[in-house]
């Protein structure tokens, strides 16, 4: 079976109208193309309509920090992708909601670099400011659909995929690799036996490593089962994300409702238990909270 | 109940644990815990691992005052599965910051909005590892909806970060503090992407060696990102004094408390871009190169002056300009 590993480049022309992507064109400002070069950025067209298009080109290294490379992502490439998100919120900035444009994230990304330059500047920036980009440009309109064509792993995933409205993967057949650890690492560094650990995960998505894990757990919203259904699945997904956000749905897009799809589909039971506790005590402490004679109830 | 809360200002605040942390932040006697241990709300996941689950989940959530400000509080506890973040205690965490926006449209519609009557604000002690190995995909998941949740607290509830316990900040957690509006830091508290014992097996002792100490602290400790700014006040490691300047900054207005950002707009991201640019092609082999690049001279009397001297006299990140240095 063919996979995607480093193919950032091709899954991009498969997902959009062919010849249109541009690359280092974002919201209509170039960026230098020597710049963070696996952190593939640019605008492309999907069935005529402009998008921004954010991708991991796994075949570069960055010349200038050296533990980038193989797709890992670095202090340069996490803030080159939230620039290429602020920029496409800011080349829409005055466009009503239905047309702001949407961003389309190709995930194949191995992790953050772990490296002491990363540490000493503080790379969890460059992936902060990444993820707080794309959950804005989400809440002001702009339908964000992430496609994991190879691996998502742990905070690679946070970073560039984790905060869309909609993510699809690929199925396990094609060799997609999403989780944070893979099972040997977390035997090695819990102490559970493996054993154990494998017999446990079939049961139970909440530790092991696989696409049905994550669907499971609402991590991914939906598996696409064939290459050229790349495509039309990201662009249904548009539509749908369109037209939850024109209801006022924001709820129902994104990370909260990827909670509640894992609740739905059982991986998360427990959560549902914290959600609905929590309201219930947050109103009964409420009086005795913001209350008090200073500052009493309106009469 | 008093006697408890005073007693424990003078104590250090790396060695209490979560739920002293919490309570003695607040002001006295105004602490209600949300979802407290007697609910027994454990991870369903660990005693199949053969492990032992904690009533709160290695996480305390609770209401309270911080001088007049209504706060609530985010207390994680470092001593159970390393601060870990698993099912429970990441719901938790993202219920916490969707109860504080909550909290802030009741307070401004129901009561009384005068100007002493302050704002809700979000308080969230940080000790933790990142996501919990034995829930590691819930522990992820929860990661990026604390970060859509911290989005949508953006110019409503101001979030007060503080670093101070055993553990630090690492993993995921490390960019949901930087992504807070005010961050406290003692010289105690680390913080981080990839902890240090990761980067010496993943890269090599010849890149980072973890058993120094030293190195660690001056990587990621209190002082360094103090330096660059990631940190906005450095204090000393008692309760008190993390708890009086938590209710400074919670009674700032929302303007001030989100100018400290340093993250989260489209010019901070150039601004960062303007660090990164100082480390590129190994520039800088240590945390201390930056620091002399920021006019620091007598580095080492400056790492060991005490937390006041060395706030007063470090120079650190001038940020935006840093074309300006080059």
């Amino acid at each position: 079976m063919i996979n995607f590993y480093g193919r950032g480049r091709d899954a991009i022309d498969l997902i959009v109208d062919e010849g249109s992507f541009q690359e280092n064109l974002c919201g209509g400002e170039r960026l230098d193309p020597e710049w963070a070069e696996s952190a593939l950025v640019g605008t492309a067209r999907i069935s005529g309509e402009t998008v921004t298009v954010i991708a991991n080109d796994a075949g570069f290294a960055n010349p200038r920090f050296r533990m980038v490379y193989a797709g890992l992502m670095g202090l340069e490439e996490g803030l080159k992708m939230a620039h290429a998100v602020y920029l496409t919120i800011k080349a829409d900035e005055d466009k009503p909601l239905a047309e702001k444009r949407p961003i389309i994230l190709v995930v194949d990304t191995p992790g953050m670099s772990p490296g002491k330059v990363e540490e000493i500047i503080g790379i969890y920036k460059s992936t902060g400011a990444y993820q707080l980009a794309s959950a804005e440009a989400r809440r002001s309109g702009h339908p964000i659909v992430a496609m994991v064509i190879g691996r998502a792993i742990s905070g690679g995933f946070l970073c560039h995929g984790l905060q869309a409205d909609r993510i699809l993967a690929l199925s396990d057949t094609f060799g997609t690799m999403i989780h944070v650890m893979p099972l040997i690492g977390i035997a090695r560094v819990t102490k559970i036996n493996i054993v154990l650990l494998e017999e446990l995960a079939e049961s139970n998505p909440v530790f092991a490593a696989g696409v049905s894990h994550f669907y499971n757990l609402g991590g991914v919203d939906g598996i696409v089962e064939a290459v050229e259904d790349m495509r039309p699945c990201v662009e249904a997904q548009i539509a749908e994300i369109r037209r939850l956000k024109a209801g006022g749905e924001h709820d129902k897009v994104g990370p909260w409702s990827r909670l509640m799809s894992g609740i739905r589909r059982g991986g998360r039971k427990t959560s549902e238990k914290v959600i609905e506790l929590m309201e219930n005590e947050f109103d009964l402490a409420l009086p005795c909270w913001l209350g008090g004679e200073d500052n009493g109830p309106t009469p | 109940m008093d006697d408890r809360w005073n007693l424990m200002q003078d104590q250090p605040f790396s060695r209490l644990n979560a739920r002293e942390r919490a309570f003695a932040i607040c002001n006295p006697d105004s602490f209600i815990e949300l979802l407290c241990p007697r609910r027994k709300l454990t991870s369903p996941h660990l005693p199949p691992m053969g492990q032992t689950p904690q009533f709160d989940d290695g996480i305390v959530v609770g209401l309270g005052k911080a001088g007049k400000a209504p706060v609530v509080v985010v207390s994680q506890e470092s001593r159970f599965v390393g601060g870990g973040v698993g099912e429970v205690h990441g719901t938790k965490m993202v219920m916490a910051i969707r109860l504080a926006l909550r909290g802030q449209e009741i307070l401004k519609s129901q009561y009384r909005s005068s100007e002493d009557s302050g704002q809700v604000a979000l308080v969230i002690s940080f000790d933790t590892g990142g996501v919990r190995l034995q829930e590691a995909n819930a522990g992820l998941l929860a990661h990026s909806e604390v970060m859509d949740a911290f989005q949508a607290a953006r110019g409503k509830v101001p979030i007060i970060g503080v670093i101070g316990g055993t553990v630090g900040c690492f993993g995921g957690m490390g960019f949901v503090a930087s992504s807070v509006d005010v961050l406290i830091m003692s010289d105690v508290g680390r913080l981080g992407l990839t902890g240090p014992g990761v980067i010496e097996e993943v890269v090599g002792t010849e890149e980072f060696d973890a058993a120094n100490r030293a190195l660690v602290w001056r990587t990621t400790g209190g002082r360094h990102r103090f330096i660059t700014r990631d940190a906005d006040f450095i204090v000393e490691d008692t309760m008190k004094a993390f708890r009086e300047k938590v209710s400074e900054v919670a009674s700032w207005p929302l303007e001030k408390i989100s100018s400290k950002r340093i993250i989260g707009t489209g010019d901070m991201v150039l601004e960062q871009m303007r660090l990164v640019e100082l480390a590129a092609n190994d520039k800088i082999q240590d945390s201390w190169d930056l620091w002399r690049q920021f006019g620091n001279e007598d580095i080492e009397h400056l790492w060991d002056s005490d937390v006041s001297e060395f706030a007063a006299h470090a120079q650190r990140w001038p940020r935006g300009r840093i074309g300006d240095c080059d």
